[in-house]
């Protein structure tokens, strides 16, 4: 068969069924890349009660109230810097971040350049549809130049952030990438992500067919999907084809891989040696009190 | 096409080898060289050829390659000895047919000596798209269904080679032509020595060992298969019969959660999905469904599930429908 772990793998295991369906608009990429991250969690197999989610607010935020395990729904931009104390408080849970383009990188910028740079043992997937999606599509730190968005109506001026370079040159010890539609390749890329012992960062391009694709004439939630495609060719036939949906030229894939120590285990040893040597100087201070 | 019914299935003791034969009649020495673009068929007649103009005999080359590309039929025809006329290869009058891919082996066979002839092939499928063009889970692929016994039978001299597994198992699968150059080698009077030289001119420089290795392996194959006729056959069979478990394909579609977003429907490969007067999707021709599990996969909603059930599942389940 085709694909012989989906076959086993019902996503609805997963989900809280009381809450479906979802809320997103048709043809949003999030829900594509929910399943990518729910197939991979259970070809992992993690256990649900093992597992913690923590997302921001955005449509990607609202992604964690759909997940059947722990999760939190927490303050714009800051879903990092709660999972940063989640996962040194318990080292034992798989802690996965879900976050959006304007959550990660414009409201919870400074949270995300820190997580990089500590390595702290997390998952952090941040979906990125160009737009501020859920407060009626503004422009965000990705959206490409020259798009159109209720902010930018003559045109997108200011220069985008490429997330992944920003994520490696903080230091994120795991960097990857992928689209929507390469849905086994972009589970494959989040099971390394989660199966990698410090911070991974993985980048999501979805598509916002409601908002971004209808502004910009994107053509139609399928036509978006099939965009994708063309849109990962080298630039010079891709701009011979058709219009490119991205104004810069995104690899896919895992982009960056090192290997650091991982702070929560750094952290803990540290601590560990503390408390002995506090120990041992108690005994010797006890002791000369004796004598 | 005409081969001969009762053969001998391996070589004989004290019988002459083909290019001592065609010495002695100053007859040009023909050997075929066949497979699929990419595997490397032009790399073998090219160390065939130096190795045999070395040695000072008149050497014909005429190949096929560029418009075949990788995946494609590529042969190379190489005829050596005292004086060669023509560089193509006439039907019936290979001496000797190497063949890197099964069914490509058996497409030349008819170029081979009847009587004489000796067919080294390695037992790798590669299956090209025309022959798959149903899609259907359980379709039988168009390939070549003939076991390497049978063409055994056929043949005069033949030896079927797992020749990729066994560069597989030395570490690069690429090699798998050199495997083949070292069975062939056992068929010509050179001495192993010149063909590994003759072989280091042609691989990348990096591959030399592996290579060599691969040389050897094929040549100690082929002289164990000539002490004990009876060679464990490749798997491909078994493979091939696994491929043709048939499955049933069913979807299961929540249509509340269908939120009309179109991308099953234009993504479907096999244009077997639509959406009802309710903008609900459904499938419109089982019949056509081939279980690809794109649909699923791409549905923002989570609004099919795709299942596979083993023909054996299916019948089951049709015969307790027919009792309830």
């Amino acid at each position: 068969m085709i694909v012989d772990s989906a076959a086993e793998f019902d996503v609805r295991e997963y989900l809280r069924m009381e809450m479906m369906p979802h809320f997103l608009c048709p043809g949003c990429g999030h829900g594509i890349a929910l399943r990518a991250l729910l197939w991979a969690i259970h070809e992992l197999g993690i256990d649900k009660d093992q597992l913690a989610v923590v997302s921001g607010i955005g449509c990607a935020g609202r992604l964690s109230a759909y997940i059947d395990a722990n999760t939190f729904h927490v303050t714009h931009g800051r879903p990092l810097a709660y999972a940063t104390g989640l996962a040194l408080a318990r080292p034992d849970l798989h802690v996965v971040v879900i976050t959006g383009d304007g959550d990660c990188l414009a409201i919870g910028g400074n949270h995300l350049i820190h997580a990089c740079r500590r390595n702290l043992k997390l998952t952090c997937l941040m979906l990125n549809n160009e737009v501020y999606g859920m407060t009626g599509g503004q422009v965000s730190p990705t959206t490409s130049e020259s798009r159109l968005t209720t902010t930018t109506p003559l045109g997108n001026a200011e220069p985008n952030f490429d997330a992944c370079a920003l994520a490696a040159a903080a230091g994120a010890s795991f960097v990857g990438r992928e689209v929507t539609h390469h849905v086994p390749k972009l589970k494959e890329l989040i099971r390394s992500g989660l199966a990698h012992p410090g911070f991974a960062f993985i980048e999501v391009l979805c598509d916002c067919t409601e908002i971004f694709g209808r502004k910009n004439e994107l053509g139609s939630s399928a036509e978006m999907v099939l965009r994708q495609k063309s849109d990962l060719r080298p630039s010079a036939y891709r701009d011979s084809v058709d219009t490119p949906f991205r104004s810069n030229d995104l690899p896919t894939g895992i982009l960056a891989k090192t290997d650091r120590p991982e702070y929560g285990a750094a952290y803990r040893k540290a601590a560990a040696a503390q408390r002995a040597s506090k120990a041992a100087k108690a005994s010797t201070g006890a002791n000369k009190g004796k004598a | 096409m005409s081969r001969p019914t009762a053969s001998t299935s391996s070589a004989k003791d004290g019988q002459l080898r083909p290019t001592a034969a065609a010495a002695k009649a100053r007859e040009p020495m023909n050997v075929l060289i066949v497979g699929v673009g990419g595997q490397g068929v032009i790399m073998v007649s090219k160390a065939l050829a130096s190795l045999a103009q070395s040695k000072g005999y008149q050497v014909k080359q005429s190949e096929v390659h560029g418009m075949a590309k990788r995946g494609g039929t590529v042969f190379s025809h190489v005829r050596f000895g005292p004086q060669v006329w023509s560089p193509t290869i006439p039907k019936g009058e290979a001496d000797i047919l190497v063949a890197l891919e099964w069914a490509e082996g058996l497409r030349w066979l008819p170029f081979l000596k009847p009587d004489t002839g000796i067919f080294i092939c390695d037992t790798k499928r590669i299956v090209p798209p025309f022959a798959c063009l149903n899609r259907r889970p359980g379709a039988p692929l168009r390939y070549s269904r003939e076991t390497p016994a049978e063409v055994r039978a056929q043949v005069a001299e033949a030896y079927a080679i797992d020749a990729t597994r066994m560069a597989e198992e030395l570490g690069n699968e690429r090699a798998a032509n050199v495997v083949l150059i070292g069975a062939l080698s056992t068929a010509l009077d050179f001495p192993a020595g010149d063909w590994e030289k003759s072989l280091a001119q042609f691989v990348p420089k990096k591959t030399i060992a592996v290579n060599l290795d691969a040389f050897r392996l094929g040549r100690s194959w082929i002289e164990e298969a000539r002490t004990n006729p009876v060679v464990t056959e490749a798997p491909a069979a078994k493979a091939a019969a696994l491929a043709h478990v048939p499955y049933s394909v069913r979807l299961e579609i929540t249509p509340e959660w269908c939120k009309s977003c179109d991308i099953c429907v234009k993504l479907c490969p096999e244009r077997c999905l639509r959406l009802n007067a309710e903008r609900i999707v459904e499938l419109a021709q089982p019949e056509k469904c081939t279980g690809c599990r794109l649909c699923e996969l791409l549905c923002p909603d989570f609004a099919i599930r795709v299942h596979l059930d083993s023909a054996v599942v299916a019948i089951a389940a049709a015969a307790q429908e027919t009792k309830a």
